[in-house]
């Protein structure tokens, strides 16, 4: 049995599920005690409906977006863990960084078949670790922080203009580089030897592939009004990359 | 139900959703840091704890001030219900805030009020569950198809994860600044290729790459400033 079959057993799925069970209950009951505060507060009713129904329908193009992400990851790690991640706290972009990261810090990597059952679970471990801050930090400062902003009467948060913004780019920025150097020292200093260019230009090719895939989803939404292809652009920039890897490769 | 008895019962309603949201948060914290160690004993294998740690400090560091920024600035966006839900159901920049900020403006319901607080947590909720929906459909459609995925013909594709996602955000994030992009870029080029053993360490190069291009942005920004001040 390969390690993928492993991760795909029954087993994991039945882990995955009930974590994700467990979430869907929690976002019940969430909504069920605010259609009832709604209610009590003298909140229109057909005003709420308004709310749910527009949520609904908004969500179901990312969703697949998301779904997408699934499969783009399934391929090294397995269906359920990927599902699990995309489902509760997690974001694509986030899991793939930090999956790979996980992936190298043991020495293995997350193509297809190189996955070992004694690295899943430190990289599994890694991907929970790194996004749960929000989530600590909201049970533990929400209530406070929330009151603070009340008292001080401050009810819309800053967007742009400061400098913490500006920083999160350029933090990004410095991740992408980092990467993107690798991929460019890696082809032309290969193996070890400086300036052989006998490194594979495979992933160098496919960051220009799915670079080039992500300025025309940029081009139609912005210049063209489809704002809605937002909710795929990094996802079908994605696939199209890993689909230009899979015919470099024949 | 006069003006006061909505008042209490909104802060009632307010005490418990803390109370609720932080019950939840704990669960799904130990339930997300358990499931690794879970599925290691069905893999016959536990999570290396000393890696992880190192791992942490390489990547983890990045996302855990991405984690902040978005705790102080959707917070106030979402009230205490919607934020709880957000930051256990994840995509928030992708998908939670757009669609509470598109439910909110809908019903014309102001920030900061009784209102929004309920607006945003009925979005985010129905939001988490179309996605929990969307993607079970999704995932059991998938099972039939796990022997292409592991087709030796994809194989390049998934070993390609990476790169494909770092070239569709180096679009996305270098045309935000492209100056500023081109000098950890170039930086990172040449290091790596003068030193191309540094290609098994990618994600530790994050810290001086990042390091770079903030100094860049806080220089920029700061003459941004006097110059703004001077006129």
């Amino acid at each position: 049995m390969s390690v993928l079959d492993q991760l795909n057993g029954g087993g994991i799925y039945l882990i995955c599920g009930s974590i994700v069970a467990f979430i869907a209950a929690v976002c019940v009951i969430f909504m069920v005690r605010a259609w009832h505060a709604g209610k009590a507060l003298g909140m229109d009713v057909t005003r709420m409906k308004r709310a749910v129904t527009a949520s609904a329908t908004f969500s179901v193009l990312p969703s697949v977006g998301i779904l997408l992400g699934v499969i783009a990851l399934s391929g090294s790690l397995g269906v359920p863990w990927p599902w699990l991640r995309l489902s509760v706290i997690g974001a694509l972009h986030y899991e793939t960084q930090v999956a790979d990261a996980a992936a190298e810090q043991l020495g293995v990597s997350l193509g297809s078949g190189q996955m070992t059952a004694q690295a899943f679970p430190t990289i599994a471990l890694l991907m929970s670790i790194c996004i749960m801050w929000g989530m600590i930090l909201s049970a533990l400062f929400n209530k406070k922080y929330l009151h603070r902003l009340q008292q001080g009467g401050k009810t819309e948060t800053r967007k742009g203009g400061g400098f913490g913004d500006k920083a999160m780019t350029a933090m990004f920025i410095g991740m992408v580089s980092a990467y993107i150097g690798s991929y460019v020292g890696g082809w032309i200093s290969g193996s070890g030897r400086l300036f052989s260019f006998s490194g594979s230009w495979t992933p160098l090719a496919v960051v220009f592939a799915s670079a080039l895939v992500m300025a025309v989803f940029t081009y139609f939404s912005e210049k063209k009004g489809m704002a809605w292809l937002d909710n795929f652009s990094i996802a079908g920039s994605m696939l199209i990359g890993m689909l230009a890897a899979a015919l470099i490769g024949q | 139900m006069n003006d006061m008895q909505k008042q209490s019962s909104y802060e009632a309603y307010l005490k418990s959703t803390h109370r609720i949201g932080r019950i939840v948060s704990a669960i799904t914290l130990v339930l997300l840091v358990g499931a690794p160690f879970a599925i290691g004993t069905l893999l016959g294998a536990a999570p290396d704890l000393g890696e992880t740690a190192r791992a942490f400090l390489s990547v983890g560091l990045v996302w855990t001030v991405s984690s902040v920024v978005e705790f102080l600035v959707y917070t106030p966006m979402l009230g205490a219900g919607g934020s709880y839900l957000a930051f256990i159901t994840g995509n928030l920049i992708n998908m939670k805030i757009p669609c509470a900020m598109n439910a909110k403006e809908l019903v014309d319901a102001k920030s900061g009020t009784a209102e929004n607080e309920v607006i945003a947590t009925l979005s985010i909720a129905t939001s988490s569950l179309v996605t929990i929906l969307v993607l079970a459909l999704g995932v059991v459609l998938l099972i039939p198809l796990q022997p292409v995925l592991q087709s030796p013909v994809l194989a390049p594709a998934f070993a390609n994860v990476v790169p494909a996602l770092f070239g569709a955000m180096a679009y996305k994030y270098y045309r935000k600044d492209p100056l500023l992009s081109l000098v950890p870029l170039c930086a990172m080029i040449v290091l790596f290729t003068l030193v191309p053993s540094l290609t098994s360490s990618t994600s530790f190069m994050i810290i001086p790459s990042g390091a770079l291009a903030i100094l860049l942005a806080w220089l920029k920004y700061r003459k941004e400033k006097k110059g703004a001040a001077a006129e």
